[in-house]
This record gives structure tokens, sequence and C-alpha cells, in this order.
């Protein structure tokens, strides 16, 4: 087990390195002046400019640059927003807290929603409910997050007003961000409204929540009862059978337990998807995430605030996958030795 | 964190059963407006963008004087009165006493509103020594491009309560100009104290002024709050809590209307306008308002500093078609810079026809028999003039291709549009102006004369002398019906050097939900929720 973690983690300390690399570099091949792009300093003739062209190591080499970039980075001093000239690095706090907050949720309701669900249908293979639930995963799979986001919003905001149409909360519950998590954050707060803040949050989490959710649902619906169905193939099933288990004794007892693994495996994968599909659904939803902010970025050309989306929502991904393979790995040892087999 | 989530998942189930539940005490005394876009700052003095003066003018500020428009004439506000001398080169402003500035978590005023505030408040932009000039741009574009820069020769304290303007000649456009939404009045003890913590920008960012709100804060791209404030000298506001939620989307924002996310937008979608009017829960409300959309073309930019170029442009494009398909009947063929709400108006023709054939001859004559390639940069935003820039690009574009010019349509955010306009980075846009007051003068100096291509207002960054010169004749004249005339011989001086094509006056629309009253749209200026309430308890 030491060994393989020491091997994950060093593969992710130089996947973070190459993502530096990269990072370090696309300030210069932005368009404008390096250093500006780097710190946000627009005006080249400032004090601060000066200051900076010496504390970023300007005025020697590339390696140099590199290194100050590196101890900059680390020190969280990643520069200031083009736009509003305020420092990167504090802005990032509330917007990942938010974007965390939606992928959790969505995460947890495909996985409270698609194990039992794929479990059930192996257990009716070929049976018509089977049939019905393949079909909707299969086509709910196949609908493109942007386009389920705006059809929820007309259905569910719209038609029947049974939400709101974007955004965290009502703007009028004055609820202080501090986390970026709106539920945590109201309930840090002391708003004499805190359980209707509670309540609107809520009503406005929940389309997105389920949009986002969509994606994973089905993947693990569909990823669920594949493995429990070879899961069924096994011996030890046919033993368990044999001995004349109960049916739900062989599924609770032998079959999930087993059937998770390949589950597991997936998860790190499902959350890059996740990832990518919050980054449209923060902008349709007007969700105060990362993905918005980076995408509104995109649009300002404004440099650092890209490079920080960029670095923090790759980074998160890959922490994410690690953390993912080792606890894979921790759980499952039979892994472990298919990957050390010498 | 995890118990937490555990109710929130649990919870969302039930969430979605009931209707928009909503806490009337909160809704009562609140108010969402969508807004079009992100402040760029929080003073009008710095900026001329529509968008920041209806999130800061009327709102957290006040001026000297105000201009209502109903009456068709200036009313005291900061100043209780004022007078001219010496055959209008000197005024007079005696100022209110007892006038509170803002009480915020940066910032206790130790004292009331006095002379000194009105002299930081001009010479901060006026005086390029002063240590204010420089903070956060020092661009000062309105002050800059109207001449009000080289019009006051300086402000004098007389007394605390008694302040002197003094003006290098007469303007019979001085006071109109010191009543737009620009001239507003910080706070000169707030600004001390921030020189001496050494955060002057501050001053623009945490806002401090003496109007109906206060500022709260900012959230780029999500929400502004603000809350009313509680000492202000005039009648206190009935909406207790202003929010702005930055609804870009024009579709969102009309359906967030709809489901009554919002209570009041800013440029409803002039198609979807006759639809939104027939429910009795949203009302539309629309202001003749005085601005012009035009077409300009870059003339630093060659093909453009050639007028036979210009001219054929214009000529090229199909402005009834236009009109007819970005403003759907709510805007009138432009027949010159000036809309049909100014007295210096005449209804004499003063752009050109469409007439691809004459534009390919002309095109010829100037040596593109075979066309060029160019670009037109294209708004982001809706703006009462152009409520589709976009659109009007595709159009344009099209009409073009007749004469063998390609067109791209370039686009950015909005706020990333306009610095890159103000460095002249384009070769032809499509925008427009809203004049700030009524004078005729505030349609041509701000848009076409030299100061505004120095300070980057003037799109076609066009500058003549001789235009220059026409413009001093026609604001120092004071004989009306003489000035008239002056601004017939400018719009004929537009019109032979084509910088721009104008296209149209339109009207300004808002719409607002039923239960809201009192949220005055001026014709001149930016929205002012001052005398905006809800009618009944009904949210919904």
């Amino acid at each position: 087990m030491l060994r393989y973690s020491l091997r994950r983690i060093v593969l992710l300390l130089v996947t973070l390195w190459l993502l530096s690399l990269l990072i370090f570099s696309l300030n210069y091949w932005y368009p404008g002046d390096t250093l500006t792009n780097m710190t946000g300093i627009a005006d080249t003739h400032s004090l601060a400019y000066q200051e900076a062209y010496v504390a970023r190591g300007f005025n020697d080499g590339l390696m140099t640059q590199y290194g100050e970039f590196i101890r900059h980075l680390l020190s969280s001093d990643w520069g200031l927003s083009l736009v509003t000239q305020q420092p990167v690095f504090a802005e990032i706090k509330p917007l990942l807290g938010a974007t965390i907050e939606l992928g959790l949720l969505a995460m947890l309701l495909a996985m409270v929603l698609g194990i039992p669900l794929g479990v059930y249908a192996a257990a009716q293979q070929r049976g018509p409910i089977d049939r019905i639930i393949m079909g909707i995963s299969l086509s709910a799979y196949s609908i493109p997050v942007f386009w389920l986001a705006q059809l929820f919003i007309l259905l569910f905001a719209i038609k029947l007003g049974w939400s709101p149409i974007s955004g965290q909360i009502n703007p009028l519950y004055a609820i202080e961000t501090q986390t970026g998590s709106i539920l945590i954050d109201i309930w840090l707060s002391d708003s004499p409204f805190k359980s209707a803040a509670f309540y609107d949050a809520l009503n406005h989490l929940w389309v997105p929540v389920i949009v986002l959710a969509m994606m994973p649902l089905t993947m693990l619906i569909r990823i669920m009862r594949n493995a429990v169905l070879d899961t069924l193939q096994q011996n030890y099933i046919k033993a368990a059978r044999a001995r004349g288990l109960s049916d739900s004794t062989i599924m609770l007892r032998h079959t999930l337990p087993n059937a998770l693994q390949p589950v597991v495996r997936q998860l790190g994968l499902q959350f890059s998807v996740l990832m990518t599909n919050i980054v449209i659904t923060e902008v349709i939803f007007n969700w105060p995430g990362l993905g918005s902010w980076l995408v509104k970025s995109i649009y300002e050309r404004d440099f650092p605030v890209i490079q920080a989306g960029l670095l923090i929502l790759a980074s998160l991904i890959l922490l994410v996958n690690v953390l993912v393979d080792l606890l894979h790995a921790w759980r499952y040892p039979q892994v472990r030795k298919e990957i050390d087999a010498e | 964190m995890l118990k937490q989530l555990m109710i929130a998942s649990s919870t969302l189930v039930l969430a979605a059963c009931g209707p928009v539940q909503t806490d009337s005490e909160v809704y009562q005394d609140g108010l969402v407006y969508c807004s079009e876009g992100n402040p760029e700052i929080f003073n009008p003095q710095l900026v001329t963008s529509g968008t920041t003066v209806d999130a800061t003018s009327a709102q957290l500020y006040d001026r000297l004087l105000d201009y209502d428009a109903k009456q068709q004439q200036f009313v005291p506000a900061l100043a209780r009165g004022w007078q001219a001398f010496e055959q209008g080169q000197r005024y007079r402003f005696n100022l209110r006493e007892n006038v509170q500035f803002h009480t915020t978590e940066w910032f206790t005023p130790t004292r009331t509103f006095n002379a000194d505030d009105v002299l930081f408040s001009f010479q901060r932009w006026l005086n390029e020594q002063h240590p204010y000039h420089q903070v956060n741009g020092g661009r000062y574009p309105f002050f800059r491009s109207s001449g009000l820069i080289k019009l006051i020769e300086k402000v004098e304290k007389v007394d605390d309560y008694t302040v002197d303007f003094h003006l290098t000649q007469s303007d019979s456009s001085f006071l109109a100009n010191l009543a737009t939404d620009f001239a507003v009045v910080l706070s000169q003890e707030y600004a001390e104290q921030l020189l001496e913590t050494g955060k002057p920008e501050q001053i623009d960012r945490l806002p401090i002024g003496t109007g109906p709100f206060e500022f709260e804060l900012f959230r780029k791209d999500f929400v502004i709050r603000y809350s009313a404030h509680e000492g202000y000298w005039r009648e206190q506001p009935e909406i207790k809590t202003l929010v702005y939620v930055i609804t870009p989307n024009a579709n969102k924002r009309m359906l967030k209307l709809v489901t009554g996310e919002c209570d009041v937008i800013p440029y409803p979608l002039v198609d979807e306008l006759s639809q939104l009017d027939q429910g009795a829960e949203i009302q539309v409300g629309s202001s003749v308002s005085p601005n012009v959309s035009f077409w300009a073309f870059n003339t630093q930019h060659p093909p453009f500093d050639n007028v036979l170029v210009r001219r054929a442009l214009a000529l090229a494009i199909n402005r009834p078609a236009i009109i007819q398909t970005i403003y759907n009947g709510n805007a009138r063929l432009a027949t010159g810079m000036l809309p049909e709400t100014s007295w210096a108006y005449s209804p004499v023709q003063q752009t050109y026809p469409y007439n691809p054939g004459k534009a390919r001859e002309l095109l010829a004559e100037a040596g593109y028999p075979n066309g060029f390639s160019m670009d037109i940069w294209a708004m982001p935003v809706q703006r009462a003039y152009n409520p589709n820039a976009q659109r009007m690009a595709e159009l344009i574009q099209s009409d073009l291709a007749q004469v063998g010019v390609q067109a791209n349509i370039v686009s950015y955010e909005w706020n990333t549009f306009r610095q890159r306009l103000v460095a002249g980075q384009h070769d032809s846009v499509l925008i427009g102006w809203v004049a700030d007051n009524a004078d005729p003068d505030n349609f041509f100096r701000p848009t076409l004369s030299c100061a505004a291509a120095r300070s980057g207002n003037n799109r076609a960054q066009w500058c003549n002398p001789l235009f220059d010169q026409l413009l001093i004749d026609a604001i120092t004249e004071s004989d009306l019906d003489q000035r008239k005339h002056l601004y017939q011989a400018i719009e004929d001086f537009v019109m032979q050097q084509a910088p721009l094509v104008p296209i149209a006056n339109s009207l300004r629309f808002q719409a607002h939900r039923g239960d809201i009253e009192g949220v005055e749209l001026p014709p001149y200026g930016g929205i002012n929720f001052r005398y905006a309430r809800r009618v009944s308890d009904a949210p919904l």
C-alpha cells in the first residue's frame, strides 16, 4: 500500500509540476506584457510594476522567473485581476465553496439514486423494469447538459413556477459570503430570516443539482448494473446459492460489496466529467462558482484570473482522482496486487 | 458539514413541491433590479457608461442642482440657490446645511456637507496637480469631452456654505452640465482619511456620498447591494434594501421578470414587449430618450481616413430595413445626430439615402473598386439606442457584401469593449450616445470634438478644428434662433465629413412588476430608485 501510495503521490506531483510549467508559459504566450499578464499590474510605468519586475526575477533569466513564479504561487500572491484590480487569491475561496457545494450535492444525489437503481435493474435483468430504467438512463445520458438545463428552466421555473431561474439565493436575504457554500453561509449568518433563507436557497439549488447529477447518475446506473451482473456470475455466488442463502442475503452480503469495486474506480473519472459540466451549469444558472468565473475571465481577457481558474480546476480534478485511486486501492487490496504485480 | 449536506439533500425533495415561498418582510422593503452589466467603478465622474451611471449617480450621490424634465427647469439640490454674475462668467452657489454623508463600516463622518466637499469634488478633475487627480485612471471623460474642464477657471470657497465658480467665458450649457449625473459631490473628509491610510483608490470602490442609498457590497458579475440612507436630507426612500442583480443576458432578464425574481429590468427585448404588456402583473414604461445610435468609423485607420470611403459605406447600408428589424417600430430613422426631442432639431434629411450603386462608384473613385475587408465592432449589451448591436452588425455585414466590402463582426465583454474602443483598436463600431442634458451641444461635443478624440469618447477618433470652431460659435451664441441655425450647419458638416452614420433615435424602455411604483426613468441620465415603492404585500 505504501509503495502504491508513494507512486500515486509522485505521479500527482509530477503532473502538478507540468501544470505549473504550462501555466507559467501561458504568461508568455498571451498577448500583451508578460509581467502584466502575471501580476495584473496594467500600468507599466508605475512603481508597483517596477517592484514586481524585480520581485518576479525579470532582471534574470527564465529559470529565475519560473522559480519566482512558483514562490509567489505558494505564498498565495497570485496577482491582481486586470478587471477589478482585486487580489485573485482572495476571490478563490468563496468561488471554490460554491462550486464544491454544487458538485458534492450532485455527486451525492447521483450515488444515492444511481447505486440502488443499478442494483435493482440488475436484479430484474431483462425484465420490463430493467428495460425502462436502462432506456431512460441511456436517453438521459444522451442529453447535453446545456440543453437539459434550459429545458429544466423552461419547465420548472417558467411553466410551473416551482423554482427560480438562476442564482444562489434571493439577494434580498442579506447573507454574507464567507465560505461560498450558500447553505453553510446561511447557517453561519446572523440573519433573522435563517429558515426562510435556507428554504429559498434550497429552492434555488435543486434544479442545478439535478441537471448536474444527470450525467454521473446515468453512468452510475449502467456501471452498477453491469458490475452486479458480473459479480453474480462469480463462483462464490454460486457457492452461496448452493448453500441455500436467500436472494437478499446474497445480494447485500456477497454481491454488493464486491460490485462496488468498479464503481469506486469510476468515481474519479465521473468527477472529471462533473467538473466539465459544472462549468456549463454555473454559467447557465449564474452560480457564483469557479466555472462561471473562469468563463467570464476568458470573455474579459483577464489573464491572471484565467490562470488561477485553470490551475484550481485542474488541481482539483487531479487531487480528487488521486484520492479516489488511493481509496480504491486501500479498500480493495486485490487491485493493489494487480497493479504491483511484477 | 456532512450533516448539513444530508439535511440539504433530504429537503431538496421537499423544496420541489411548493411554489416559491416568500418572506413578506424581506420582500416588502426590498427591490431587485436586474441590471445589464457590471459598473466599471462607483464614481460617475470617471466614466460615461450608462451602466455605471445607473448604479451610482442617483442612488449614491447628489449634485448641486437637478434638472426637472417635467417642468423643464433646474431645481435646487445640494445648492439651495444660485446667481449668475459678470455676464454669466461667475456663478455663486449657496449650499444646503445639515446634509449627512453615509455612515458605513469603512467611514464615519464627523461633519456634515460643506463647501470643502464641493471644492474637493470639482478640484479632483479640474486640477491636474490634485492628489486625487490620477487616482483610478484620471480620465474624467465627461468633463473633458463636454469642455467643462476648460470652461471652469477656478472654484472658490467664499465661506463654509458659499462657493463661487469662475468661468473662462459665458456658456449657456454650464448649469445643464452641472445638473448631469456626472457632476456628483464626494466627501472631502473621507478622501483625507483615505489619503492618510494610503488607500486613495478606495474612494471610488467603497463609495461615500450624500445620496438616498448607501453602498454595502459589490460582487462582480453577481450583485450590488445598497441599503437606505437613514439620514438622507430629502424624503427617505421607501425601499430599505436595493439590490442590483447583474444579468447580462436579455432573455434571462425578461424571464426573471416574469417569474418575479426581478422587480425592475432595463432594456427589455423590443420583440417581446407587446407580449409583456398584456399581463397586468408586468408593466412596461417608456420614455422618450434623447439618444442616437450610430456607426462610427475610426478615421485614424486607413481606408477610413478617406472621406469618400466613409460616404460610400454610409450609402451602402439600408437603414430603414435595419430599423424595421432591430427596433420593431420603436425607433425613428435618424435624420441627423439630433433627435426629434431637441429644440435644435430639423426634419431636413441630413444623412445619406440607401444607394449601393452610388456607393460602388465612390469606392472605385477612392481606389477600392474591388472593396476591402474591415471589422465592425458590435456592443455585447443592449442600450436604449440599440437593443441588439450584434444583429445590426449582421445586417450591415450583408449590405456591405453587396458593394464588395467584406465585414467581420467583433465583440468583447462590455468593459473590455469600451477600454479597447478608447484605445482606438477598432475599424468601425456600432454604438451610440444618450444625452446627459437638454442642450444640443451635448450631442456633438462629447462625441465628435477634438477634446473627445483625446479622451477616447470620440468613437470616430475624428478631430477637425473647423468643426470645433463651429461648436464654440454655437455655444457662445445666446440667441436661440441663431443657435438653431448654427446647429444645422454642424449637422451638415457631420454629413459632409461622415465620421459616423447616424442610424436611429429610439425610445428607452424599462419593465417592472405590477406592484412596483415610482421607478423613474428620466429622459436625461440614469435610473432613480428614490421614489420606488412596493404597493401591495403580494410578492408574486
